[in-house]
């Protein structure tokens, strides 16, 4: 592993190298006050890297903006950061019943890039993703699914293949779908990091825009449902 | 004024100081020609390499396509006729096999490098049939790895389809210059032609791909130039320029320190040569005194004397040069083999003119401070030393801070030179300096115990007493051995903690292929496909927010030096220690009487920052920020490749969280390939890494490393037997006398041997104990300070130092001593009389 | 029976190319307890001929017997015991070990033989001798004369038959050298210790009982006189 590789050749720099490094020492910050105010619902974002924020803080990624434009519209939900970077479908599969702990209400479902870069098989993410959405539908939850699209260096055959299975599990569940979660983001050099992949603050922006109705969408279709249950 | 009979005979009368003296000037040229010769083969192959391996002089990168300003600096340079160039793209790609055959992948995902023809400029990619490269790959062929091969189950012949070209696999590469180690890549390597660029349809709008130009200079003085030129147009964060002198590489950093590590050892060779010279012409002097005295009392002035005198170390100083140059090149027939492996075949070691002209010029510099002080104090030789035979001389101690303090500044000066670095160059200096008085004080230290013990023993008393004849050398004797054997020692000890932290941790049986990403549903028939035992491991990926109720701040965190807080960890839950895991803190793993959640976490993770039992880290794991106790800390008995976890929870804590298995195996060479298939085929989510290229590179390295540092310890170590032969040497007189004076009172032979022999060992022991000692203090700071490894003592190594450096100086001190036992009592008291 | 013979002893040299013969066919008898002097000019082979009857060096020719016994072809190690027992030397450059103290140097030849009283017995001969107070000084602190008196206390120590002295005053004054002189004449006729003594001085000659005079190697006939 590379990691291993630069530890060697550190290690090795370091021979000879009689002066201690210094390490700052954060200063004591507030402590951390666990906020538990009262909310009417909550929405889980379930995703890869796009949904934990890879290379931006927290409140940059989209949960945590989408969370604040919530409660600015003056809904007292809230919204939780369940994104683990580099997971595929088969992940978030596996831990669809975890996330069901949180009792969620609404559930933005943006998985399969991973797979994707991996050269996995679509068939295979759509087959993950169709088992989660059951799961969840099972459990009461509205899945907003999050439609992806692949780099096109894979070549056109996957790349099809890939993008067909989103537009196709809404459709079986009668799922909400954003047609393409990184619509006006991917392939901008300016909204994305050196890496071409991971969006920065401002491409985040335009992604909470873009999920934004359907996401209204959702809230709203919840509260009725509640208000038909009572 | 040079009396060329005289000067040989006294070099005849006086042989054995002259051949020590001789062999001193040898080691210092072997030592300067020879690393100075290595280091400047290993600095011009690796520029040599530095172009393999990239593969041209200027490198151009960028992950998106290459802006146009930069685009049209390259194609003027190129139609100026400054450089040649040569398009690259890389990227990943879904290939499928045209007719797939039964039982193989449909498709893999291939690593795909889209070349131009000039491709590669240094360095060639190997191609099983032995063709050219250039003359194989063209429009409508592909050259693949063997593995790309393997996996979808074709043959060199069939059909690829790339993109949206069906292409033609032609060959098999074997070797590609700048890929030397196949450190990690999600697929094998498949070669194809810029011709079908536009074919494949792959690169574009939304695509992943990496853009590089790479650039042959045609003369070679304007690479610089070139590069900056280029730099100017580039897009600052998204294109980076690199030439092969700039561009990192781990090999040629690697090879800076080694070199920088093996020019301190060379500088303190030198070092202890000098004493050597300085001592044996001391020696030699003073056997000369009487001569010297009737000179003078003839008339002679000490400028002929001295002028004498420096001719003949000229004499001898030649002799020795000439010895040591022809040493070195005998020495360069024994380099290649010891540094097999670890450079590249291509290096080839040669002496240097450049290193041979320095190696003059500096010997002759050594010669000359070590020499002055001696020669400076013929001065002091009245002729009535002719007469008296005990002269307890008054010295004058002005010249000799003058010599010490010239020998400082050259060797600072050395060190300087060599490494370069003034920081670290100080520290050396300061570093020996402090051994020195280490050294010293020890010796002080003994030798005032030793003077107070009377023991029974007539031997054994005697032998203390030749410890502290008047006008000894016993303690520059001890103070020199110890320093000397105090950095072979923490040589030999550092290397064996690096053994065991490197080497020894990647013994036979270290896993080589890391599966993740395993589901927990598909253990049972995972462990099946596999077929062998393992542990599997689950992970559940968490992250850090808190640590004792101070938040963790993720931009302050990433800029620490190595491994820190802010990212995504491998949670993991069990109830044991896995086999080489330790509890340094803590009772046990976790606490049965705490109630709420505990976490046991690696001392890796305490040095990113302080934590104690008790604390609360706070994790967020999958959304839910949890909290936990920190039950107990655990270190690694072995390091690196085998698993390690930074954080363990307890079974019930995490069993319901959403978790992958991972677990790491080894496998012989040819089933890791066909095993992988099988894994590939039935469970496609579950991801291999292959470690086992990486892990043989690193023994190998590890391996010769060890034998390069022994090979050059020898110097030291060839230094240190010379002074001891020196110091032996120069109080043979005194022996002598003890000799004849034991045997004329009647003490037998033996008698005599033991003493010696008593008095060697006191001497070696003194100092190889005085060496372990600031030895193991040395090298337990560099392993904890310095190199940041676990530190053992080995004991036994230890013991066996101390022992071997004790025999070789009895043996040295015997072997020196036979001639004077035989030493016939009439002979002594003749010479005695003679007037 | 004489204690000290030698029968026919030839000794040369080669210098360089040069053969010098420094003593030849010399014939001699020590009688026990005899005070014998070999005297003759520097040169003459008187040095050479004492350390050949001590045993220090091997003739080319001849027989050395002690006390009846041959040891001219004795090896090293057996003629220890020999030195260590029989005989005492005292030089004309002392020789003292300058690395132990009066005392040590005295005491020596009796550890060497594992005598537990040597210390004691030390002491009582410098004591004899005048050197108390100086017992625990190192050669290099003693005078000449001190010097010569403690090696000569150091040649007594194991109780000898017989003392070899090689021009004891040689390197003392006057005063220095009579007071040596006399002590060695004392101990010799307190013990009755044979004492064969070399020099150049017709006046230390003139104390012995019997006077042996060598000349380019040679007994000078007639000179062995009383």
């Amino acid at each position: 592993m590379k990691g291993m590789v630069i530890g060697f050749t550190g290690t090795v720099l370091a021979i000879g190298c009689l002066l201690a490094g210094c390490e700052r020492r954060s200063e004591p910050g507030p402590a951390v006050r666990r906020e538990q105010p009262a909310f009417e619902g909550t929405v889980v974002a379930v995703g890869d890297s796009l949904t934990a924020g890879y290379g931006v803080r927290e409140e940059d990624a989209y949960p945590a903006r989408l969370e604040k434009k919530l409660r600015e519209a003056g809904y007292r939900w809230r919204v939780v950061n369940a994104g683990i970077s580099g997971e595929t479908s088969s992940g978030t599969l596996s831990r669809v019943n975890w996330v069901l702990r949180l009792k969620p209400d609404i559930v933005i479902l943006e998985t399969g890039a991973n797979d994707g870069l991996r050269g996995i098989d679509p068939r295979l993410t759509r087959e993950n993703i169709d088992e989660t959405v059951r799961i969840l539908k099972q459990n009461g939850v509205t899945v907003i699914l999050a439609g992806m699209r692949m780099v096109t260096n894979l070549g056109r055959e996957y790349t099809d293949a890939f993008a067909a299975v989103y537009p196709a599990l809404a459709r079986k569940h009668e799922l909400i779908l954003v047609p393409f979660f990184l619509a006006g983001v991917a392939g901008d050099r300016s909204l994305n990091q050196p890496d071409g992949i991971h969006p920065l603050p401002e491409g985040y922006r335009i992604i909470v825009e873009t999920v934004w109705p359907y996401l209204l969408r959702a809230v709203e279709g919840k509260k009725r449902e509640r208000k038909m249950n009572r | 004024m040079f009396n060329s009979r005289l000067v040989r005979r006294q070099i005849a009368g006086a042989l054995r100081q002259s051949a020590v003296f001789v062999l001193c000037v040898a080691l210092s040229m072997v030592t300067l020609v020879s690393l100075g010769s290595f280091s400047q083969s290993v600095h011009s192959s690796l520029l040599r390499d530095a172009r393999l391996l990239h593969a041209a002089d200027i490198i151009v990168k960028a992950r998106s396509p290459i802006s146009p300003p930069l685009r049209e600096a390259v194609a003027q340079m190129e139609r100026r006729g400054a450089i040649d160039s040569a398009r690259l793209h890389e990227f990943y790609s879904v290939v499928r096999a045209d007719a797939h055959a039964r039982g193989a992948e449909a498709s893999l995902l291939a690593d795909v490098k889209v070349v131009e023809p000039d491709y590669p400029f240094y360095g060639a990619v190997e191609l099983a049939s032995g063709r050219p490269f250039r003359d194989v790959l063209s429009a409508g062929v592909v050259v693949a790895e063997q593995a790309l091969l393997d996996r979808l189950q074709l043959r060199v012949g069939e059909r690829l389809r790339v993109g949206s070209a069906t292409l033609t696999i032609r060959d098999v590469v074997t070797a590609e210059p700048d890929r030397p180690v196949n450190f990690f890549s999600l697929g094998p390597r498949l070669f194809v032609a810029a011709a079908d660029l536009a074919s494949l349809d792959l690169v574009g709008r939304g695509s992943r791909v990496e853009y590089t130009i790479l650039a042959r200079v045609r003369d070679q003085r304007e690479l610089e130039r070139i590069a900056a030129e280029l730099r100017k147009v580039s897009l600052r964060d998204r294109e980076q320029i690199d030439t092969y002198r700039s561009a990192e590489s781990g090999v040629k950093r690697f090879f800076d320190n080694l070199l920088f590590f093996l020019n301190l050892i060379g500088i303190f060779t030198l070092l202890l040569a000098g004493i050597g010279i300085q001592s044996t012409l001391g020696a030699f002097l003073k056997e000369q005194e009487r001569t010297i005295a009737i000179m003078k009392g003839l008339g002679a002035v000490s400028r002929f004397i001295t002028g004498h005198y420096f001719a003949l170390v000229l004499l001898l100083g030649l002799a020795g040069t000439l010895l040591g140059l022809a040493a070195s090149f005998l020495l360069q027939q024994f380099l290649p083999p010891l540094f097999r492996g670890l450079l590249p075949a291509t290096v080839e070691l040669s002496i240097s003119r450049g290193a041979v002209a320095q190696g003059l010029a500096l010997g002759f510099l050594v010669v000359l401070l070590f020499t002055f002080l001696p020669l400076y104090r013929l001065r002091e030789v009245k002729p009535r030393a002719i007469f008296a035979k005990e002269e307890p001389g008054r010295v004058r101690s002005g010249p000799a801070w003058l010599a010490g303090g010239a020998v400082i500044l050259f060797f600072l000066a050395m060190v300087l030179w060599r490494i370069r670095e003034v920081k670290t160059g100080l520290y050396f200096v300061l570093g020996v300096g402090l051994l020195i008085l280490a050294s010293f004080l020890c010796a002080e230290g003994a030798l005032r115990l030793l003077r107070r013990r009377q023991p029974g023993s007539l031997v054994l008393r005697q032998a203390m007493k030749g410890l502290f004849r008047p006008r000894n050398a016993t303690r520059a004797i001890i103070v020199t051995l110890t320093a000397s054997l105090t950095v072979i020692f923490a040589i030999t000890i550092i290397q064996e903690n690096l053994d065991a932290t490197f080497v020894r941790s990647y013994p036979p049986d270290a896993p080589n292929l890391f599966f993740i990403d395993i589901q927990p549903g598909q253990r049972q028939p995972f462990a099946e496909t596999l077929g062998i035992a393992a542990t599997y491991h689950p992970i559940v990926r968490g992250s850090v927010i808190a640590v004792a109720g101070e938040p963790i701040d993720p931009e302050q965190e990433r800029q620490k030096r190595g491994d820190n807080l802010a990212r995504e960890f491998n949670l993991t839950y069990r109830g044991e220690l896995l086999e080489d895991e330790r509890i340094i803190a803590g009772k046990g793993l976790f606490r049965k009487e705490w109630p709420g959640l505990q976490v046991s976490v690696l001392d890796t993770v305490v040095k990113m920052r302080q934590m104690r039992i008790g604390d609360t880290i706070t994790f967020r794991i999958q959304g839910i920020p949890v909290e936990a106790r920190i039950a107990s800390i655990r270190t690694r008995t072995r390091a690196a490749l085998h698993p390690y976890f930074y954080f363990v929870f307890p079974e019930e804590a995490l069993r319901d969280a959403p978790q992958t298995l991972f677990t790491a195996v080894r496998v012989e060479r040819e089933r890791i390939a066909p095993l992988r298939n099988r894994v590939a085929a039935r469970f496609p989510n579950v991801s291999v890494i292959d470690l086992s290229e990486t892990v043989t590179v690193f023994a190998r390295v590890m391996a010769r490393l060890s034998a390069i540092v022994r090979f050059f310890t020898l110097f030291s170590v060839a230094a240190g037997i010379l002074i001891i032969v020196s110091s032996v040497f120069a109080t043979r007189y005194a022996r002598i006398r003890e000799a004849v004076y034991f045997t004329i009172l009647g003490a037998r032979g033996r008698f005599v041997l033991a003493v010696f022999a008593t008095e060697s060992l006191l001497l070696g022991g003194v100092s190889a104990l005085s060496a372990i000692l600031l030895a193991q203090a040395g090298s337990w700071l560099v392993c904890r300070t310095a190199l940041d490894i676990n530190y053992r003592p080995f004991p036994g190594t230890s013991l066996l130092l101390v022992l071997a450096a004790a025999c070789l100086v009895v043996a040295v001190g015997l072997g020196a001593s036979i001639s004077i036992v035989r030493h016939k009592p009439a002979a002594f008291l003749r010479e005695q009389t003679d007037e | 029976m004489a204690i000290l013979e030698a029968r026919g002893i030839s000794k040369s040299y080669t210098v360089g190319s040069r053969q010098i013969t420094v003593l030849d066919r010399v014939s001699l008898a020590v009688a026990p307890g005899e005070f014998l002097v070999i005297q003759g000019e520097s040169g003459s082979g008187k040095s050479t001929l004492l350390a050949i009857l001590s045993g220090l060096d091997r003739p080319d020719q001849g027989r050395v017997l002690c006390e009846g016994r041959d040891i001219t072809d004795l090896r090293e190690d057996e003629l220890a015991p020999l030195r260590n027992l029989c005989f005492g030397f005292v030089f004309q450059s002392f020789h003292l070990v300058p690395s132990l103290s009066a005392l040590e140097n005295v005491m020596f030849p009796a550890e060497l033989r594992g005598d537990r009283r040597a210390r004691d017995k030390a002491e009582a001969l410098l004591e004899r001798v005048g050197l108390a107070g100086r017992a625990a000084s190192l050669p290099h602190q003693l005078s000449g004369g001190e010097k010569q008196r403690c090696a000569i206390c150091r040649a007594l120590v194991n109780g000898p038959r017989i003392i070899f002295a090689d021009e004891p005053t040689g390197n003392l004054d006057s005063v220095n050298g009579r007071a040596v002189l006399e002590l060695l004449l004392e101990l010799h006729r307190e013990h009755r210790t044979t004492l064969v003594l070399v020099t150049h001085s017709p006046e230390i000659a003139r104390t012995a009982d019997r006077v042996v005079t060598l000349r380019d190697g040679r007994i000078v006939p007639g000179s062995d006189h009383v």
